[in-house]
């Protein structure tokens, strides 16, 4: 354990040496004069973050990468063996068989599918509505932004009280004075994944409205008034001036909502349990770890998900940059 | 100069913590465990709960009661508190596996009966069979046994069975007065009574579905699989084809379908924080031990014509819930287990065993132990039944699976799938698992 570690300490600090000697080298061959003293000020400066970085991202992303080779069982922490690709073997032959592997590739293709856009699109349409001059607007950027202060566990919780079953749950209070039934929204394999998607956007929205916001103050307003002055609607506006400004936050936003998306775990995890209809790939990976303990298997599903998450992160950012 | 007096200052207290941190912990030693600076053998103990809790406080009261009692033989036990996640376990497992990488596993640890299988064939356990003297280990209702050999000592024990409102019982014209666990009602009678409550105009039974997210549902509902003759695994835990998907386990499935088809029972009963049945709104309520005190402390205004507990039915066989925590050794680097058996031994005596199960009303885990359960009161009916016809969950290594396969059946009989379709499904899955894990 200590040996890898020191290991990996060992390369780390290697590759930070490497990084200050290019630099060293670089500002040589522009005729720059090289002050040691500068170069150990800026380092010495960068070391605690970078002291944190190694302990609580590298260490556990590089450990990480080599478990997904290995046939690490959670309760044989000193019994570990390479197994070369039979943990990505088994992914693949768990796809195919349409286990739980599979069924959280769908539901998590599922929610990413309804809660970008849906999040985005209510982000969007509170930013524009804030940013009017409105009577007492601050009570409701507050009121929008609450949920993201909130915990996301509590406010799965909150929401298991509004979506409850009983005929006393808030939902179905409501419904009940239409005459309805009182209904298991949650237990629905039908509906479950619908209110997750709702409660996700709902939850996250404010933070994307908060960065609209700012991208919105920054598009001159000189433009609204010359559009203005050319006859165009307010839906012109929208779409000629307003869109094409946001340009860069609505990039910014797409990539982070879908990685945050892809990622999502908490809100199933409270509200319906592993479940067929509702786990996801976070969950399932979490399940697989540390339920059924198998380590190596759980990480090489997440070494996975990186190389498709990142991966389909490069393609919407190519994509998004064309236009620009 | 003033650089250099900062410098050497900062070293110096450097210096006087590191020293004063190792200064803090025990002599380690190869055999028989940490020796403290007053030469008391330490016996490192790990309990699953907080130890502001009763029965944290209760461990608490046994474990000083034992380091006085053995302060001549200087042996002296240290207690560590780790609470459980009361829905996945993975916070303790984790801790579990944490120690054991590092090489400082307790050298006693309190786990789950279903883990025990885990444990022990990952070699966490140590075998206690020649440790614990036979009139010891007969005097325990149940014990936690893998292969052959004894692994685990229950702390307490716990049943479950079918609370009951004796006003909507009186009102529904059922009379259950004979059903007892001597002679237990059947599957038959149990659905006879659900029709006279609904017939009634009564919600006849929560039979807890609508907690299929944790172990809550399994440990309530794997007795009636049992029961209808079924089984899980095979016996040596690696085998599920056949067995979870075998005619016995699908009638035992098949008749908590029926329950619901019936709409005697309901994923929705219940659904308001449990009250339905406090409230007086439903007849039949399966809970554990646990429920006892609650209603006692809460709930007892809400029954004015009283309330008991029935047994399970019985379907081919009779078969009842049971399995709680229990106690182990690590196979931890102290080899030499002499000392660490009599701080075990002590924490599982008839009065340790009374003093932990008052503080959490379970029942004691020992045959020995006095209660003064007045007969035919719920918690006789509950002993009574772990002791005739209480069978264990399913002695597996791959019992998380086994649970998450459970529920999933459960799952699909509320998606109108059918019961058989439900068990191959998850029978192949739970399969694949199993054979992953011979391999450990």
């Amino acid at each position: 354990m200590w040996g890898s570690v020191l290991l990996i300490l060992a390369c780390f600090v290697a590759l930070f040496v490497a990084f200050s000697v290019k630099d060293v080298v670089a500002m040589k061959k522009r005729g720059g004069k090289y002050r040691i003293k500068t170069t150990m000020a800026a380092y010495g400066m960068l070391a605690p973050a970078i002291v944190l970085a190694f302990i609580f991202v590298m260490l556990p992303i590089i450990y990480s990468l080599g478990y997904s080779f290995t046939d690490f069982y959670l309760l044989k922490p000193n019994d570990i063996h390479f197994c070369m690709l039979d943990n990505f073997k088994d992914i693949f032959r768990e796809i195919g068989a349409k286990g739980d592997m599979y069924h959280a590739i769908v539901n998590t293709a599922i929610f990413v599918v309804c809660v970008v856009p849906l999040q985005i699109g209510l982000a969007l349409g509170l930013a524009l509505f804030v940013n009017r001059k409105l009577r007492a607007v601050g009570i409701f950027k507050v009121c929008f932004f609450a949920p993201v202060v909130i915990s996301l566990t509590i406010t799965a919780y909150l929401w298991m009280q509004i979506l409850s079953p009983s005929q006393y749950g808030l939902l179905n209070s409501f419904l009940g004075l239409f005459g309805a039934e009182p209904q298991d929204f949650l237990n629905n394999q039908k509906t479950a994944m619908l209110w997750i998607v709702l409660m996700s956007a709902w939850q996250g929205c404010g933070y994307q409205m908060l960065i609209f916001l700012s991208g919105l103050t920054n598009i001159r307003k000189e433009l609204y008034e010359a559009a203005s002055l050319d006859g165009a609607t307010a839906w012109d506006q929208f779409l000629h001036i307003t869109c094409p400004g946001l340009r860069s936050t609505f990039l910014f936003i797409v990539i982070t909502v879908f990685v945050g998306a892809c990622r999502v775990m908490v809100q199933p995890m409270v509200l319906t349990g592993y479940q067929t209809h509702t786990m996801t790939l976070s969950y399932y990976m979490y399940v697989q770890g540390y339920t059924y303990r198998w380590v190596g298997y759980s990480s090489a599903v997440a070494l996975l998900m990186t190389i498709v998450i990142g991966s389909i992160t490069l393609i919407q950012r190519r994509v998004l940059r064309e236009k620009d | 100069m003033r650089n250099f007096i900062k410098k050497a200052v900062a070293l110096a207290l450097s210096c006087t913590a590191a020293l004063g941190l190792a200064g803090c912990g025990e002599t380690p030693d190869a055999e028989t465990g940490a020796v403290d600076e007053s030469g008391n053998t330490v016996v490192k103990v790990m309990f699953h709960v907080d130890e502001s809790s009763a029965e944290g406080k209760a461990y608490k009261q046994r474990v000083s009661a034992f380091n006085t009692d053995y302060k001549s033989e200087n042996i002296k036990i240290s207690a560590t508190f780790k609470a459980r996640d009361d829905n996945s376990m993975t916070g303790y497992d984790t801790e579990l596996s944490s120690m054991l990488n590092a090489g400082n596993l307790p050298d006693i640890i309190t786990f789950d009966a279903p883990n025990c299988a885990s444990y022990a064939a990952t070699g966490l356990l140590y075998d206690l069979s020649s440790l614990v003297p036979q009139d010891v280990q007969d005097d325990f209702i149940s014990l936690n046994e893998y292969d052959g050999k004894l692994y685990g000592l229950p702390i307490q024990e716990s049943s479950a069975g079918f609370f009951y409102n004796k006003a909507l019982l009186d009102q529904a014209g059922v009379n259950v007065s004979g059903y007892t666990v001597e002679n237990p009602w059947t599957f038959d009678q149990f659905k006879e009574v659900c029709q006279k409550l609904k017939n009634a105009g009564i919600q006849a039974v929560d039979m807890r579905l609508r907690e299929n997210t944790g172990e809550q549902s399994t440990y309530l509902l794997y007795p009636f699989i049992y029961a209808a003759g079924g089984q899980f695994v095979s016996q040596d835990g690696f085998t599920a084809t056949g067995y979870f998907n075998g005619t016995g386990a699908e009638s035992g499935f098949r008749f908590i379908k029926d329950l619901v088809d019936a709409q005697y029972t309901s994923f929705t009963v219940g659904a308001d924080s449990n009250s339905d049945f406090m409230n007086g709104k439903v007849g039949l309520y399966l809970s554990s031990g646990w429920t006892i005190p609650d209603i006692r402390e809460k709930y007892e205004s809400n029954f004015p014509s009283g309330w008991g507990i029935l047994p399970y039915p019985k379907g081919t066989v009779a078969a009842s819930a049971t399995g709680s925590w229990s106690f182990g050794i690590t196979d931890n680097q102290h080899t030499d287990k002499s000392k660490i058996i009599k701080a075990l031994l002590y924490l599982v005596t008839p009065e340790s065993s009374k003093a932990i199960t008052n503080a959490t009303g379970m029942i004691p885990a020992l045959k020995s132990v006095e209660t003064n359960y007045a007969a035919g009161s719920p918690e006789s009916v509950l002993r009574n039944q772990l002791q005739t016809t209480g069978k264990e969950r399913p002695v597996t290594v791959g019992y998380p699976k086994f649970s998450t396969c459970f529920r999933n059946v459960l799952t699909a009989i509320n998606g109108g799938k059918s019961v058989a379709e439900a068990l191959n499904t998850e029978a192949t899955s739970l399969q694949q698992e199993l054979n992953k894990l011979k391999g450990v």
